[in-house]
């Protein structure tokens, strides 16, 4: 049993509601046992005492039970409200009449509690309107009655009589019995109404009391509608006898809905174990996902799988991206690894998570009515969590072949297209050259005897552009891998791209030691990229090169003071960085606030 | 009388060193055009004898102009040139329509005079 949100003001509450029902216990059995009107007397206690107290009591377990629920409180109330009948059996006029007056106010509360089964809160406007109006019949009317009706002379008197009119009270009688048909048969369809509405784990939830509920609300409106046609008053007893017995079997449906829930769950628990025992040999998400729809008599019921951030598919940004649920750090992904929402509150839908070893493994996504029963689906989880673990790690496992075929593709588009740019330079660019080159000597060579002044300043022009050439190709060396890098490491090279850089660059804390090859040229390339884009888009005055040795990774940072607000996913050129630093397992991070700067900040594995 | 000719490559650097070359060996250089589409221009315009034209323009293939070119009313000889080897190209030089190729770095008024029928 569940006792969270079992606060101490709602202890003492249901202290106080248990109080109330021993001193309406004592009192019932005092006012009727000394009642000069009540009779037969021994029917009455009975039936006052039994089914004062079952109420109150379940009420107050089903409230112990479940304190986020009003329900409980609504059952206590309507055994209260049924003691308080008891007043109409004293002898003291004042008694007397208040107890006349309440007399039907437990009609209303049970109304009101069957209505809102099982949260205690009625769904709807409609629902509202229709428990105010029987809550106002109930009150109002009896009044009214008390008012214009002078009592029979071996009872009480009333004291709130101001003149006994006996047409009066003919009307007022008439009203009050047409309001009260209408209402036990308005109750009735709204109950209905409600079943029909269920869905199928809801029913198995509402059955016995919405039913029992129903059932009451249907003999009371047979009872009246006999009244009205005047049945004799042997069926009417009949009616009345069989309308009471129903309305005390209430309480007793909903402790048997609870102990069959418990049985069922012990059944479908223990099922469950068994299939998922069955299961192993056939794994899958699938049948695990089947296997709790079963346990949980839940055909729609979904399993999200929980990605903590950092694993794989674990956003390179700040802060988890992705609207799923919580600042945790993760998300919920589907059996194929695909993001998935869970569903917001009052969506029909909810979600119970199972933890395993104190970790978040997974959420079973389920109707809503199984929130009913937090037991079972909790009990479900649990005998399911070593499996849910083995799916979630297939899950992981999936988005992380995914992550590295979509950067194995890019990486190899990066690969392409730095080709493509290379033979475009060398043509464009050194090829061009020594053509002219070429020409030119030719020239000379055919001037050198004819004009040799002609000549020599043609081989001059050619030498010219043979340096031009030379310069090219180094450009472009450097480019595909600097010389620096490889023969002096990170420090100089850093130093020899600052240098070059068209904005001052301070290089600070550069790692003295070799690093991997890899993970020098990862991290060069980061710092070449970064300056690359300060200088085009950055507007700023000023970098600053850092680069890091933190837990055996190379941490590289490039911040400016420029302009800020880069997208990370715009260019290509991050893009093809994020995915050389993904072959190396490193992640890169963009900060970028619009107006304060942009620091790229990358985290390379040093594992060499 | 010199044979006439038309320089027809994106490089303006390759053009001028082109002209300079190809004055030399005796020809006159009519024009100059950067592109496919001012080259077919310039050929049917100024009606030089030869076309000198280049592979890689930026507009479109060298080749494809070429052809363009050899369906004007009497059209002027094509001398396909480029800075890559002409084995690069495969069979695609002998069936543009062009008369031959001579490589960037090998370009005189000799080599184009010997390609012309």
């Amino acid at each position: 049993m569940s006792a969270a949100g079992l606060t101490p003001a709602k202890r003492a509450a249901i202290t106080a509601i248990g109080f109330a029902g021993l001193l309406g216990v004592a009192w019932t059995i005092v006012a009727v046992l000394t009642s000069s009107h009540a009779s037969p007397e021994w029917l009455i206690l009975t039936l006052l005492l039994t089914i004062g107290s079952s109420f109150t009591a379940t009420g107050m377990y089903a409230w112990a039970r479940r304190p986020d629920s009003w329900f409980g409180l609504q059952l206590s109330a309507v055994g209260l409200a049924w003691f308080a009948t008891a007043l109409a059996a004293a002898d003291d006029d004042l008694l007397f009449t208040i107890g006349v007056l309440v007399g039907s106010l437990y009609a209303a509360v049970i109304v009101h509690a069957l209505l809102g089964f099982p949260t205690g809160r009625l769904r709807s406007r409609g629902e509202r309107v229709f428990v105010v109006s029987v809550y106002l019949l109930c009150v109002v009317g009896p009044l009214l009655m008390l008012l214009v009706t002078a009592p029979d002379p071996d009872l009480p008197r009333n004291v709130l009589l101001v003149d006994a009119n006996d047409r009066l009270a003919d009307v007022v009688d008439a009203v009050l019995r047409g309001g009260s048909l209408a209402a036990a048969v308005g109750a009735t369809i709204l109950l209905v109404l409600r079943w029909r509405r269920a869905t199928a784990p809801e029913r198995r939830l509402l059955a016995p009391v919405l039913w029992s509920g129903a059932a009451t609300t249907a003999g009371l409106a047979l009872s009246l509608t006999g009244q009205l046609l005047n049945l004799p008053g042997g069926v009417l007893n009949v009616f009345d006898f069989a309308g009471l017995f129903v309305f005390a079997s209430i309480p007793f449906a909903f402790v048997t809905g609870i102990v069959r829930a418990n049985l069922s769950r012990g059944q479908s628990v223990g099922r469950l174990v068994a299939r998922l025992g069955d299961a192993e040999a056939g794994r899958g998400a699938a049948s695990l996902r089947d296997a709790l729809a079963i346990a949980l008599h839940d055909r729609s019921l979904a399993i999200a799988y929980w990605m903590p951030a950092g694993g794989p598919g674990g956003s390179a940004g700040p802060a988890g991206a992705g609207g799923e649920r919580d600042g945790a750090g993760g998300r919920y992904v589907d059996a194929a690894g695909q993001p998935v929402a869970l569903p917001e509150p009052g969506s029909g839908r909810s979600f119970t998570e199972v933890e395993r070893e104190g970790r978040r493994v997974a959420a079973i996504v389920h109707d809503a009515s199984l929130d009913e029963e937090p037991e079972l689906v909790r009990a479900a989880g649990a005998a399911a969590a070593l499996a849910l673990e083995n799916e979630r790690l297939d899950a992981e496992l999936r988005v992380q072949i995914a992550e590295v075929r979509a950067s194995r593709k890019r990486l190899l588009e990066v690969v392409t297209r730095e080709r493509r740019r290379i033979e475009r330079d060398l043509h464009d660019g050194a090829q061009q050259r020594l053509v002219a080159l070429a020409l030119t000597l030719g020239i000379a060579e055919h001037q050198v005897a004819s004009d040799p002044e002609q000549a020599q300043a043609l081989i001059r022009e050619a030498r010219d552009e043979a340096r031009l050439a030379l310069e090219e190709l180094r450009e472009l060396a450097r480019g595909i891998h600097p010389a620096i890098l490889t023969d002096r490491g990170l420090g100089p090279a850093l130093e020899a791209l600052a240098s070059r850089a068209p904005l001052p660059v301070e290089l600070a804390d550069v790692p003295a030691e070799r690093l991997p090859p890899p993970v020098e040229g990862a991290a060069y390339f980061v710092v070449a990229e970064a300056l690359a884009n300060v200088a085009k888009y950055a507007a700023a005055s000023h970098a600053e090169v850092i680069v890091q040795r933190v837990n055996g990774h190379a941490v590289v940072e490039v911040r400016d003071d420029g302009v800020g607000g880069a997208d990370p996913e715009a260019g290509t050129g991050l893009r093809g960085l994020e995915d050389r630093l993904s072959a190396l397992d490193g992640r890169l991070a963009v900060f970028s606030p619009s107006g304060r700067g942009t620091t790229i900040r990358a985290e390379i594995p040093c594992t060499s | 009388m010199a044979r006439t000719i038309l320089i027809v490559d994106d490089h303006p650097s390759f053009r001028s060193s082109a002209r300079r070359v190809l004055e030399a060996g005796g020809f006159a250089v009519v024009g100059e055009a950067e592109d496919g589409a001012s080259g077919y221009a310039a050929a049917r315009d100024l009606r030089p004898d030869v076309v000198l034209l280049d592979v890689g323009l930026p507009d479109a293939d060298g080749f494809r102009v070429a052809g363009c070119i050899k369906e004007l009313a009497d059209p002027p000889d094509v001398v396909i040139v480029s800075s890559r080897d002409p084995s690069d190209f495969g069979p695609l030089v002998a069936g543009c329509g062009a008369c031959g190729f001579v490589a960037k770095a090998d370009l005189s008024g000799d080599a184009v005079a010997a390609l012309l029928p």
